[in-house]
């Protein structure tokens, strides 16, 4: 009798069980939902549970209100909530399944905007401030009008209330623009003010002033160009052929004209473009290059 | 800046609430205490008046605010205040069914819990209503009347536009309530209360003098210039007023939209190059061409030389005043306005107006169309103006002549003598004169009666109708006697007010009149 010898020969894995081994089983979003609710795991796991399936939460309303409560629940671990949070803010996407919870989704939102904890304070207002909700819109001018009120820094509360261009920011924001609190927080107000027409002037000046904050004359052109666009082709004009002018202004009023410019009229100005052929020489390098994208534009550069 | 608070403006209404005038005065958009608030704000200050005047009983004139904010609301405490408001109208009727489903409809995936208790009507945590819930309990006080939308209503309960569970309940509440009552006597269906009704067929205005914006400059979507004199004059003008940061998807772009399938509508009739379409922007600062251009591009509208989107040069002051714009602004920005859209004649006068719900495109075409017959005969146009001036006098001969008519032959000669033409035997006394003179002052009567109904002033109309009656009772009882020319007086004044200039009657609030209308349409 022969034995047969056995083949030295490695089996080969199955397709399935080499899959399986690249990547662990794919737990259900019932399974994972148990997780993320279940208060005996730890807040890592719990947290991962909820980012995995946001649609779990919304499966049922027992779910919807155990992921909402978990979000209310200040004692629960930050971690868990801002993951229930980023979960229900994802399922709130869908915006037909989602119809049923977004009542008391919000209310619950509403009920956290003092949270203790800044990150999940900030995420919920950034929430209700898309929503344009009006609680929020005056929770956060109460907090500009008066510190001790604020939930968020005033920079952040003015870039919150941009979000809704009728809310009712405006002379904080010019308030802010005249007498700032901070660098950050004048520029988010003129950033917030470029919604207007009417603070036209406040950009002209302010761009036109070398003495200023360079990232607030950029923030200036910027709006000008947004709310009077003829006239910040007038000032960026003056800009470019401001030898004395800095170099980043230059740049960002070269790159305005490149934009926006009217082609007529900046390519029959010669003094103009005699001073962009010089600035395509420059030392700077960012100012070269805005100089080189003006000339292409306008012709004399391939 | 503001000075009135929020605080502050809720004690003042608090202080309306027995007045409902005033009451309703706040709730015209271009109120003043709207000036330089957020829309948040407006949205609480307007909710809070529409629960006030709900406390008592909703009146006709306040209804065109409600059914506005059903039609087009999308701001969750003001959809739920005109839903609880509605409730307060002594009777439900079939009309308002379709308003309320629609507003369902509008709002259902804004739905918030709210309070309508307190000023503000924020919710937080469980307690509160919700937009969806209030038009729901209005659906259930419509009762059998809800029956003309009873298939929208069975569609909220199953199938893919069903409305979440926790609304079934109500909503199975609702079907029953409407299944059962089959005994109750029908309305006349759908038809609206005049104050609302009058808000789908259109507002006729008579004419109001553009002479005040004649000169206003505007720059159309393509950066050309031209003025309001050179745009609107020459041919009628459909136009209407949006902004392109318009956050509500039911008024500005809707309006844009429509405007573009009435230019559709009017190019199918081969109208385009006889009447003009006109989008006007409320933004001018920030509506500049290009934008201008890409949003009516967006929304299918047909640029040509008669159809445009404008932005003023000269800001938009003028245009407010004249047209008397229900829109609001904080800083440059709208915080908040109504639909509306004009009809202009061939002298840029405002000959009609849609406004507040969204107007249907082919009545427009034919409104504008019946303008555009009137405008086309020149000399019909002259001989129709010499009619309107000479008809008083023409009323008044008339009633004079019936006022002082002999009741014989012998009085007939007597007239004649006393008028120095005794001797003109040739002419005869004419009994028949009489009834014709009687028809006549009918018919003067009935002129004077479209002349009060189109203008809505119906005290000319009455002082005709009390000279008539006058006249007609001093020749029954007494003769000609001062009752006559009492009478006479008062045909005259009756006639001559009715054919008064128009722009001085335009300026006084519409209260009078036989259909009520939305007070705030022409004022001050």
């Amino acid at each position: 009798m022969t034995t047969k010898k056995r083949s030295t020969k490695k089996r080969q894995p199955t397709k399935k069980a080499a899959a399986a081994k690249k990547s662990p089983a794919k737990r259900s979003p019932k399974a994972a939902f148990a997780v993320a609710t279940n208060e005996k795991k730890t807040s890592a796991e719990r947290a991962k549970a909820f980012v995995e399936a946001p649609l779990a939460t919304i499966q049922s309303d027992e779910t919807a209100q155990a992921s909402l409560n978990v979000l209310r629940d200040r004692e629960q671990p930050i971690k868990v909530r801002l993951a229930a949070l980023q979960s229900l803010q994802a399922a709130s996407f869908s915006v037909i399944e989602f119809e049923p919870y977004r009542e008391d989704y919000l209310a619950t939102l509403r009920e956290i905007v003092d949270d203790k904890d800044e990150e999940l304070r900030q995420r919920v207002l950034g929430i209700l401030a898309r929503e344009k909700d009006g609680y929020v819109q005056k929770r956060l001018l109460e907090g500009l009008q008066d510190s001790s009120k604020a939930l968020v820094p005033p920079e952040k509360a003015l870039q919150l209330l941009s979000y809704d261009v009728h809310a009712e920011a405006y002379p904080v924001a010019r308030e802010i623009v005249n007498d700032p609190p901070s660098p950050e927080a004048k520029r988010e107000a003129l950033r917030l003010l470029s919604a207007d027409a009417n603070s036209a002037p406040v950009f002209e000046k302010l761009l036109r002033d070398k003495e200023e904050d360079r990232d607030v004359r950029q923030i200036s052109a910027v709006a000008l160009q947004t709310v009077k666009p003829k006239r910040f082709q007038e000032q960026a004009r003056e800009l470019v052929l401001d030898e004395k002018e800095y170099d980043d202004i230059q740049a960002t009023a070269l790159t305005g004209l490149a934009q926006f410019g009217d082609e007529k009229a900046v390519a029959k100005d010669q003094k103009l473009m005699k001073r962009a052929e010089e600035l395509g020489k420059a030392k700077s390098a960012k100012v070269k290059k805005t100089a080189k994208r003006f000339l292409t534009r306008y012709g004399t550069e391939k | 800046m503001v000075e009135l608070t929020e605080d502050s403006f809720r004690e003042h209404v608090e202080q309306l609430a027995s007045d409902p005038s005033q009451l309703l005065d706040l709730l015209r958009e271009n109120h003043p205490l709207y000036d330089q608030r957020g829309a948040a704000t407006v949205v609480r200050m307007r909710g809070w008046v529409m629960l006030t005047l709900a406390r008592t009983t909703l009146t006709d004139d306040a209804l065109p605010f409600v059914i506005e904010d059903l039609d087009t609301g999308v701001d969750a405490y003001l959809v739920a205040a005109a839903a609880a408001a509605l409730r307060s109208y002594p009777t439900p009727g079939s009309a308002f069914a379709p308003f309320v489903v629609r507003a369902i409809t509008n709002i259902r995936y804004r739905d918030e819990r709210l309070s309508l208790e307190t000023y503000g009507g924020f919710a937080i945590g469980t307690k509160g209503t919700s937009p969806v819930r209030e038009l729901l309990t209005t659906l259930r006080w419509l009762g059998p009347h809800a029956r003309v939308v009873v298939s929208e209503i069975e569609s909220l309960q199953t199938g893919p536009t069903a409305l979440s569970k926790k609304y079934h309940a109500d909503i199975e509440q609702i079907l029953k309530t409407i299944r059962a009552e089959t005994g109750v006597e029908a309305d006349d269906c759908c038809r609206l209360p005049d104050s609302v009704r009058d808000l789908f067929s259109w507002m006729r205005i008579p004419g109001t003098n553009s002479s005040s914006i004649t000169s206003t400059i505007f720059e159309d979507q393509d950066g050309h210039t031209i003025t309001f004199g050179d745009y609107f004059h020459r041919r009628p003008s459909i136009v209407v007023f949006f902004y392109t940061r318009c956050d509500n998807p039911l008024k500005c772009s809707l309006t844009i939209t429509k405007l573009a399938r009435i230019q559709k509508l009017l190019d199918s009739e081969g109208l385009s190059d006889q009447i003009n379409t006109a989008g006007i922007t409320y933004d001018p600062g920030f509506d500049l061409p290009e934008r201008l251009q890409n949003y009516g591009r967006h929304r299918g509208i047909h640029f040509a030389p008669q159809h445009r989107l404008l932005r003023s040069q000269d800001g938009l002051d003028k245009l407010r005043k004249h047209f008397q714009l229900g829109v609001n602004f904080i800083e440059s920005l709208v915080n908040r306005h109504r639909i509306e859209l004009y009809l202009l004649d061939a002298k840029g006068q405002t000959a009609g107006y849609f406004g507040r719900i969204q107007w249907n495109e082919q009545d427009v075409v034919d409104r504008v169309k019946e303008i555009l017959k009137e405008n086309e005969t020149p000399a019909n146009n002259s001989a129709s103006s010499r009619f309107r001036v000479a008809s008083p006098f023409l009323g008044t001969a008339v009633a004079l002549g019936l006022a002082l008519f002999p009741k014989c032959p012998f009085c007939w000669a007597a007239y004649l003598s006393l008028f120095g033409i005794a001797g003109l035997e040739s002419i005869p006394y004419s009994p028949w004169l009489q009834p014709v003179l009687a028809i006549m002052l009918l018919l003067n009567l009935t002129s004077v009666w479209f002349r009060s109904r189109a203008t809505s002033r119906m005290i000319p109309f009455y002082l005709v109708t009390a000279g008539a009656l006058t006249i007609i009772a001093a020749k029954a009882f007494a003769g000609p006697t001062a009752a006559g020319f009492i009478g006479v007086f008062l045909t005259l004044a009756g006639s001559v007010w009715s054919t008064l200039s128009t722009s001085s009657l335009n300026r006084r609030p519409m209260k009078e009149g036989m259909k009520k209308v939305p007070i705030d349409l022409i004022q001050e």
